[in-house]
């Protein structure tokens, strides 16, 4: 899968979650700061992301991640292995 | 000022000689104890309880039958079994003892008698008063406790004797017992009220007088009843609230040995446990106690408490099955429909159960953190959470994995359980509920979610 295209579905996932446009998402928003997402809403995202990828991820590693681009490089990173 | 310095450890220090989980932790101590006496410095040595014969007396079927309403028969007997089961054969439930005043009493002293189980051993109690007494020669008993009052309290205001004429009374009784092979247990009454000098001493040097010349077996013994709880274990407080100063008068002054010194408890002012632990470590041997602290007034000192403190006294478990108390406290709840508060420590519905999502997050990475020791091998009592709006993922995650037995790697993440968190939620933020979601209602969602694991979990519950 191309970077590009891992870049759009993270976008569309994430404004989907999170009730907003995509055009209204960032690379450098904070998930928490920028997009108000509490926790649990954090951790959906994560999920939605899962399902999205079909893919099973660590969860300590991936909750780590803090913004849209995180999020972005941590998925690259992933599937490209 | 000594100056510490940082120890930038690259492992943790879970000082694991003191909290090894396997076992509650452990009670150390690193020198004598001093106490202040007639104004002599006198030394008590608390590591000499890892040697002595440290163990518990039970008063459930007594004491403890005073607050409750009377126990049937039947539920004596099962309690009494469970009682020698959590004791073990070492005895640390070493004697349990029985009102004898009506049939049922005595009934229920034959039936136990006939289990043939060593421990507890089977004692009585009565009022001193050779009428009482005639019950214990015709029961057959070896040993029997004699209420013996102590303070001016009763011997002047509820006896209405002198104190010499409540002392001839109390001997003539302990006389009586000696001529015919029983052995006296006197229950200094209100000890931590009395004149301790002017009628305690005396009183107890008389005794050991009495008994000094018989075989061990029918020696006197004492136990000291702190009946409205007045006792003090802090160390240098003054007669007659003082513990350690009463043990060591019983040993120094009037010859009682350890192992014929008793403690007996009351949780008037919230300190019976502790003054049950203060009598051990000062040198007392046996402290009475109660199942689930259940007693008269505010009750006694709890026997699981005392059972803890004993066994991270010790630093073993004795022979002791801690489980039993697990069983005991539901055969209470149920059977007998006693309220156990469910905060109540080792027992209690909650004791070892986290609301908080913190403490959730905490007790996910490793249940050591906010668990006390291993309750679920202990006590067959696993750390568990309550699900509310506070317990957070973390919590429903615990609950979920734990609900549906999984292990290590297959245990789901906070990803997967996320839905359900999401549900939980809404009840409070959408539906406005206040009460906790029950088991039944999570067990409900994990079905609806995790179709698969519920029918291998249910699967394997149904082929144990």
């Amino acid at each position: 899968m191309e970077g590009e295209e891992i870049g759009k579905r993270i976008i569309s996932v994430t404004a989907r979650e999170l009730g907003k446009k995509p055009e209204q998402i960032k690379y450098e928003h904070h998930f928490a700061n920028d997009l108000g997402a509490d926790s649990l809403k954090s951790i959906e995202l994560v999920a939605a992301f899962e399902e999205e990828f079909d893919i099973d991820v660590n969860e300590e590693e991936a909750l780590k991640v803090r913004t849209v681009g995180g999020a972005i490089d941590f998925f690259k990173k992933l599937l490209s292995n | 000022m000594k100056l510490y310095h940082l120890s930038d450890v690259s492992e943790p220090n879970l000082i694991k000689d003191i909290f090894p989980y396997y076992l509650p932790p452990i009670i150390k101590f690193e020198g004598n104890i001093k106490e202040t006496i007639d104004g002599k410095e006198v030394e008590f040595d608390p590591r000499s309880v890892i040697d002595r014969d440290i163990h518990i007396t039970d008063t459930t079927f007594r004491d403890g039958q005073q607050s409750l309403p009377p126990y049937s028969k039947e539920q004596m007997v099962n309690i009494f079994k469970m009682l020698s089961r959590l004791g073990g054969s070492n005895g640390v439930i070493r004697q349990t003892e029985f009102f004898l005043y009506t049939k049922k009493d005595r009934e229920a002293v034959d039936a136990c008698r006939n289990l043939g189980l060593r421990f507890p051993e089977i004692t009585g109690w009565i009022r001193a008063n050779k009428e009482d007494f005639r019950l214990v020669k015709e029961m057959g008993l070896k040993e029997t406790g004699m209420l013996t009052s102590c303070s001016d309290y009763h011997i002047f205001h509820k006896q209405k004797q002198t104190r010499r004429e409540a002392m001839e009374e109390y001997l003539s009784v302990v006389e009586a017992a000696l001529e015919a092979g029983i052995r006296a247990r006197c229950h200094l009454e209100d000890v931590t009220r009395a004149d301790v000098k002017g009628f305690v001493v005396p009183f107890v040097q008389r005794l050991e007088k009495l008994t000094e010349n018989q075989p061990e077996h029918l020696k006197v013994k004492i136990r000291l009843c702190d009946t409205m709880g007045f006792g003090m274990s802090f160390p240098n407080a003054a007669e007659p609230r003082s513990i350690p100063k009463l043990i060591w008068r019983m040993k120094e002054e009037c010859g009682i040995s350890e192992d014929r010194l008793e403690w007996h408890g009351h949780n008037d002012f919230h300190k019976v446990h502790i003054n049950g632990a203060c009598a051990w470590i000062y040198g007392v041997n046996a402290v009475n106690t109660t199942l689930f602290g259940f007693g008269e007034r505010t009750g006694n000192p709890p026997l699981e408490g005392a059972l803890i403190e004993l066994i991270s006294l010790k630093e073993e478990l004795m022979g002791v099955d801690l489980a039993v108390m697990t069983q005991l406290a539901g055969y209470y709840q149920k059977e007998i429909d006693a309220a156990i508060p469910f905060n109540y420590p080792f027992v209690g519905r909650d004791f070892n159960t986290t609301r908080a999502g913190i403490h959730a997050e905490g007790l996910r990475r490793d249940e050591e953190i906010y668990n006390i020791f291993d309750t679920a091998k202990l006590l067959n009592r696993p750390p568990k959470v309550a699900i509310t709006d506070k317990s957070g993922t973390d919590g429903v995650a615990i609950w979920v994995n734990d609900f549906l037995g999984l292990k290590g790697e297959e245990r789901l993440t906070l990803m997967k359980v996320a839905k359900i968190q999401r549900w939980v939620m809404d009840q409070y933020e959408k539906e406005g509920r206040l009460t906790a979601i029950s088991d039944k209602e999570l067990e409900d969602q994990v079905k609806l979610h995790f179709p698969d694991l519920y029918k291998r979990a249910n699967n394997r519950e149904s082929n144990l």
